[in-house]
């Protein structure tokens, strides 16, 4: 057992079981919390993939704006703890959902594994994949964040400017939508 | 596979688990030592309000400049996430020839950017009072 | 963490060692503060306790420990107790990326003097401090109490706004050094003044090769933004005595707010490091390099460990000096200035440091293309 599988499990359980407590507590703000803790686990996942920048926006964007922002408004509007999701329990509700989760994934995988050109593309990029990877190690660590930036403003320029649009078109539509409803300016 | 010279996650992961650990020692020490809490007046149990008690119910409602500033705060967030890879390959990106280029396309999105910023001050979003 | 168990475990407790050298300087932290303080206030400090003063804090924390463990009868336990817990948690994992000295060679291994490398520090650091906000909501909504949860979204709406300010004030450094790591940062800092430009080297004798000489505004807001995100004045009404009583962490007595001030002196540290490291030269001694400190250090004496060891050493003490003088610039500015209020702090951060930010990132992108 190499501390790199000791690892990737511990993660794995750790994303998984957070992803469970999402659904399974009742009190809002627990579940909210719980999401938090996947965010991390997922940007934990990114860095042994070696997507260390990806890893940093994941945190920074998902964990660090995007959650809080959900805890924020739970707080604002103090929403009372729902119903229990499951009438006969958490731990069968949560046997349930797992069980659940594992059956369609095996299913998608056998079909998946099934189409054998779709398996023979799969190790095609693989192989690419793996050949540049010997080239890149003996680069700087900074490479992969270099290649990210050089792919970005190079191949995806266009989606790069469209991204900027899409943002100042959701600040716009939201400040239009609260002040709508009389939000941000009371009648003095 | 973690440990390539990038991230030493195992690192991070064992300060993290040593800090929880750490930290409920602490409270469990403090409430050995000082004793738990005894129940010797109602006022005491109950929560702080300059000296009197409760007034108002707790379900007030608060005001959604909250939550306007944290939604703002996602989208610029997520426009200065997008200048750190070109700011970290703005020198190579000149070495190649191709700074012009990129340059102009990062001043558009700036553009984009300050125009955002500078219709939502302008809009009064968020003006606290 | 290392190939083998040796170095698994000189690992550990480096970080460990971090981790209590960050809470045994909250209480020196709190003795400079507190006789600081009275000096600018012209009157004595604790000056009882010990010789000046200096076992005072040693009291307070016996008091602490001893006083009751107290929760209202309303709040949520689980989020009530795990806020103080998780205060620790994003200062000292921030600490612990910042490098304070040359990378310690001994035997066959290399060790370097921070907790663990990271080669996309900023980026690390930043997520992980913008954690900071969870502890604020935590703590508020767990004391189930309206005051403590109106400070507690106060707060974390300024530390939100504020961290803005901060990623964007960093973009300029980025774009001049090139690099996320924060070592290389540093190695680019080295030695006196000299850059490109239209092809020619620029030097100068007199000047460091410091950040600061090459990006003021940006160390202008950062240094700002730093104070907003650990909440000290001028930035700190979210905590302010006679506003909202304490803001979020009302509730809290004993050991459980220490760990508040643990977390809120953590992140005036890293603030501290963290603008040394950007526009200070870090732990590089001003006018000198590394190298030209290890030929020093050989000239003493013959032995690669001794010659490791000293230069490590000399690299430690220009950190420190630095980190202190900072140190002292966050608590002289607290009694310095009076405090702001809610809509001006607001204002501050979204109007006045993001376009001030803006432009310099603008200005510096403009440069390093017309000079390349």
């Amino acid at each position: 057992m190499t501390p790199d599988v000791f690892l990737f499990w511990f993660l794995a359980l750790l994303i998984i079981g957070s992803g469970l407590a999402v659904l399974l507590f009742t009190n809002p703000i627990y579940s909210a919390l719980s999401l938090a803790m996947t965010m991390v686990g997922v940007a934990a996942i990114f860095i042994t993939l070696h997507a260390y920048f990806i890893a940093g926006v994941q945190l920074i964007v998902y964990a660090g704006a995007v959650m809080v922002l959900f805890v924020m408004v739970l707080m604002l509007f103090d929403i009372k703890a729902e119903i229990q999701a499951f009438s006969s329990g958490k731990i069968s509700g949560a046997i349930k959902l797992i069980s659940v989760g594992l059956l369609s994934g095996l299913i998608v995988g056998g079909i998946i594994m099934g189409q054998k050109s779709f398996v023979g593309e799969l190790s095609k990029d693989a192989v690419q994949v793996a050949e540049a990877q010997k080239v890149k190690k003996s680069t700087s660590p900074d490479a992969a964040t270099k290649e990210l930036g050089m792919v970005l403003f190079s191949k995806h320029i266009f989606g790069f400017e469209a991204l900027g649009v899409l943002l100042t078109v959701i600040a716009v539509g939201t400040v239009a939508l609260a002040r709508s409803r009389g939000g941000t300016h009371h009648a003095k | 596979m973690a440990e390539a010279s990038g991230m030493p996650l195992g690192g991070v992961i064992f300060l993290t688990v040593f800090l929880a650990i750490f930290g409920t020692f602490l409270i469990f020490l403090a409430r050995a030592i000082g004793g738990q809490r005894k129940n010797n007046s109602a006022v005491k149990r109950d929560i702080y309000e300059c000296g009197i008690p409760g007034q108002e119910k707790r379900e007030t409602k608060v005001s959604v400049k909250f939550y306007l500033t944290a939604i703002l705060f996602i989208l610029f967030d997520i426009e200065i996430i997008f200048m750190y890879p070109w700011a970290i390959t703005f020198r190579d990106f000149i070495g190649t020839g191709q700074g012009t280029f990129v340059f102009v396309s990062m001043m558009i999105f700036l553009a984009i950017f300050i125009f955002g910023l500078f219709w939502e001050i302008k809009s009064k979003a968020l003006e606290w009072d | 963490m290392g190939q083998d168990v040796f170095e698994i475990t000189v690992n550990c407790i480096k970080l460990v060692l971090i981790f209590l050298m960050m809470v045994q300087a909250v209480p020196i932290l709190v003795w400079v503060e507190r006789r600081g303080s009275a000096f600018i206030q012209n009157r004595f400090g604790p000056n009882r306790v010990g010789p000046l003063g200096l076992l005072q804090l040693l009291a307070d924390a016996v008091k602490f420990l001893t006083k009751e463990d107290f929760a209202p009868d309303k709040a949520i336990r689980p989020l009530f107790y795990a806020a103080p817990i998780f205060a620790l948690i994003p200062a000292t994992l921030a600490f612990a990326a910042i490098p304070m000295s040359v990378p310690l060679e001994i035997g066959g291994y290399v060790f370097k003097i921070q907790g663990y490398d990271m080669n996309v520090g900023i980026v690390f650091i930043l997520g992980v401090s913008s954690l900071a906000a969870y502890t604020i909501l935590m703590a508020g909504w767990g004391s189930a109490s309206k005051f403590s949860l109106l400070g507690a979204l106060r707060a974390s709406a300024q530390v939100i706004s504020y961290e803005l300010a901060l990623g964007l004030s960093i973009v300029g450094i980025i774009l001049l050094f090139g690099t996320f790591n924060l070592t290389e940062m540093i190695n680019a800092q080295q030695g006196t003044l000299s850059f490109k430009a239209f092809g020619h080297t620029v030097t100068s004798a007199y000047i460091p090769n410091w950040g600061i000489f090459y990006q003021p505004l940006a160390a202008i807001i950062f240094f700002a933004a730093t104070f907003a995100e650990s909440n000290r004045l001028p930035f700190d009404l979210a905590e302010g005595e006679a506003e909202i009583v304490a803001g979020f962490h009302t509730e809290y007595g004993g050991f459980k707010m220490l760990m508040f001030f643990i977390g809120e002196y953590g992140h005036m540290m890293l603030g501290s490091a963290l603008m040394i490291i950007f526009f200070f030269g870090g732990y590089g001694i001003p006018w000198v390099t590394v190298e030209d400190v290890r030929q020093w250090a050989a000239g003493l004496s013959e032995s690669a460990t001794t010659i490791s060891v000293i230069t490590t050493l000399v690299h430690f003490l220009s950190f420190m000096i630095k980190f202190v003088f900072f140190l002292w610039v966050f608590i002289w500015v607290r009694w310095t200035l009076p405090r702001f209020r809610y809509d001006q702090l607001m204002d501050l951060g979204w109007k006045t440091m993001l376009p001030w930010a803006l432009g310099n990132t603008i200005l510096t992108a403009l440069v390093i293309y017309l000079i390349s």
